[in-house]
């Protein structure tokens, strides 16, 4: 089929416009983050999309080895936040994903726990501020305002959901039979499962993972109300990144927005190879 | 080595009556064929003597013994599977030997179990390969060799071969018969095919909603139905059912008198006329219409008929069958 110039014309602004949404924001940030404070408080006709003085400044700032040249002196560091997004995120995906993927397994494959898709369904449904309150007062009762673990427990309960149910469809997708010849062949129902079914669903496993893991990454509103000092997360610590002399430290934020970015790119890069490929991948006779 | 008994044996799924009330045995170093349409509860049974279906009522004996509470693993019934269900992320080889490692075997006999079948199946120059990456008769060809590679009381194939062309279907039940005659043991199979049933089954049952209408070899249920139904799946053309009064010699009590396209005689006279010619070398079917009905006659050579040519229909009432009413056979 060959297209009208018109119609080509068309294609590619779409495809420029949709680049340009979602990369001029990351360009502009990681332009930012190396830019000397002058640069980064530049507005009007001294905006530049390259630093001209390109500098590790605002990096060295986040953790504390700034030469004073933002004139704040940081309360804290970002170390401890980035730690607190590490492992209160990674955590709630490991319970999202652990509890969800046994869930989704036992209701695909036994159909027990029939109301579960349900009640999930309907955890969903709330907005999790409608909610947050709650959890707030009982979180306090249970000492767990403002630890990692407090914050992965509940990433791993409110992701959950997310966890469950793209497992269940990967579940209900796979050929029952495979199992089957597994039993058959000698397998007790644990060993089917960790022999056959997990690794058919590294790729699922894989994509669930990352998603999860995203969601729980970029929250702010949980933190924010369940973590005071110790352990903010890098969105709250970064709207912290502001003072009455100084405004929005521009530049620390953008410095820290970069290494925000990194974590999930770097698990996007590690499980690329399972995203692409496809489920069954030829087992069946069709 | 194994008996395989049903005993009055009942699965349902929901309402749904998948086998009724079905008792039969397969005998030990048996072919015996499943054959009936779908969902005539052939899987389903498969299903139960694997022990992948637990019974709603009724026994499952392997040798005289109940496994009917025996999981799947200890039975030891191998099982090749209409999808095959071979492990997608196990390359041929490690799909072979999946059964004998399971089994905790030692390596040098897996080596030699896994050399043997894929010398048997001439699968050896695949077995590095992904189920991906193989054709639809190597995958079918790596299913089979993961079934023989273990020493199995008995085999259940569920319609493996259909995937494969007609030639080389052919070729495969010829194969299949061979090794079954040469592992000496049980084999239950599953087709649709009634071509393909006759041709190998030392036996075969006939189902209908999940009863077993007629047991039998092969030739004996061809020439001996028990009813319409097993007179009518069986053969190709399909048996011509008519009424009594179109050939002389009908038995008066029948409801329905069948007669094999074959027994159909033709000559040129009155009566019937003929709507068209099929000539298939050996063999010529013609189609004829008399008094409203229409019926196949397959004539041997290629006798020189020509569609709208009248002609006379008989038959040796010798080779008839007589159904009453319900199809069932009339008996005398």
């Amino acid at each position: 089929m060959t297209r009208s110039p018109v119609f080509e014309t068309f294609r590619y602004a779409a495809i420029l416009l949709a680049l340009a949404i979602t990369l001029v924001p990351i360009i502009w940030m990681t332009s930012m983050a190396f830019k000397p404070v002058s640069e980064w408080q530049a507005t009007g006709a001294d905006l530049t999309w390259i630093p001209k003085r390109p500098t590790f400044e605002n990096f060295r700032y986040l953790f504390g080895q700034s030469e004073t040249t933002l004139i704040v002196a940081l309360e804290r560091t970002a170390t401890k936040p980035i730690l607190a997004s590490l492992l209160s995120a990674g955590f709630g995906t490991l319970i999202a994903m652990g509890a969800g993927t046994a869930a989704a397994y036992g209701l695909s494959r036994f159909g027990s726990g029939g109301n579960l898709p349900l009640a999930l369904i309907q955890l969903r449904l709330f907005p999790p501020m409608a909610v947050m309150i709650p959890v707030m007062m009982m979180w306090a009762f249970l000492s767990l305002m403002d630890t990692w673990w407090g914050l992965a427990l509940i990433y791993g309960i409110v992701t959950l959901p997310f966890a469950f149910w793209l497992m269940k469809t990967f579940f209900d997708e796979m050929p029952r039979e495979i199992e089957e010849a597994a039993l058959v062949e000698g397998c007790t129902r644990l060993r089917v499962f960790l022999k056959i079914t997990l690794p058919m669903m590294r790729a699922p496993l894989a994509s669930a993972t990352l998603f999860v893991f995203i969601l729980n990454w970029s929250d702010y509103l949980i933190a924010l109300l369940l973590t005071t000092r110790q352990w903010v997360t890098i969105p709250v610590y970064m709207s912290s990144l502001a003072s009455s002399m100084t405004g929005q430290l521009y530049g620390a934020k953008a410095a820290l927005g970069l290494i925000a970015a990194v974590p999930p790119v770097i698990l996007g890069i590690m499980i690329q190879r399972h995203l692409v490929r496809g489920l069954t991948f030829g087992a069946l006779k069709q | 080595m194994a008996e395989i008994t049903f005993r009055n044996v009942t699965k349902r799924y929901g309402d749904t009556l998948a086998v009724d009330d079905t008792s039969f045995t397969v005998a030990d170093n048996e072919f015996f064929c499943l054959f009936g349409p779908p969902l005539s509860g052939k899987t389903t049974i498969l299903r139960l003597i694997l022990g992948l279906e637990v019974p709603d009522e009724g026994d499952i004996l392997i040798d005289g013994r109940s496994v009917t509470r025996i999981g799947p693993a200890a039975r030891n019934i191998a099982m090749v599977f209409q999808n095959l269900a071979l492990f997608p992320h196990m390359t041929a080889e490690q799909n072979i030997r999946f059964p004998l490692a399971e089994r905790r075997m030692a390596e040098a006999q897996i080596r030699a179990r896994l050399a043997d079948a894929a010398g048997k199946l001439h699968i050896g120059h695949i077995l590095h390969k992904f189920p991906a990456q193989l054709s639809g008769g190597e995958r079918q060809r790596v299913a089979i060799a993961r079934a023989l590679v273990r020493d199995p009381v008995a085999y259940l194939m569920d319609d493996p071969i259909s995937a494969l062309d007609a030639r080389l279907r052919e070729e495969a039940r010829v194969e299949l018969k061979r090794m079954q005659r040469e592992a000496g043991r049980t084999l239950i199979y599953v087709t649709h095919d009634q071509e393909e049933a006759m041709s190998v089954a030392d036996r075969m049952a006939i189902l209908e909603h999940g009863r077993i209408r007629q047991v039998g070899a092969p030739v004996a249920l061809y020439d001996g139905p028990a009813s319409a139904y097993v007179a009518g799946l069986l053969g190709s053309p399909a048996i011509n059912l008519l009424p009594p009064g179109l050939l002389p010699g009908a038995r008066g009590d029948a409801v329905q008198v069948g007669v094999r396209p074959e027994d159909v005689t033709v000559t040129p006279g009155e009566g019937a006329v003929v709507t068209g010619v099929e000539p298939l070398g050996g063999y010529t079917v013609l189609t004829i219409e008399a008094e409203g009905q229409t019926l196949r006659a397959m004539l041997r050579g290629q006798p020189a008929y020509a569609p709208g040519q009248n002609v006379a229909i008989g038959a040796d009432p010798g080779r008839m069958h007589f159904f009453g009413p319900g199809g069932d056979r009339l008996a005398g």
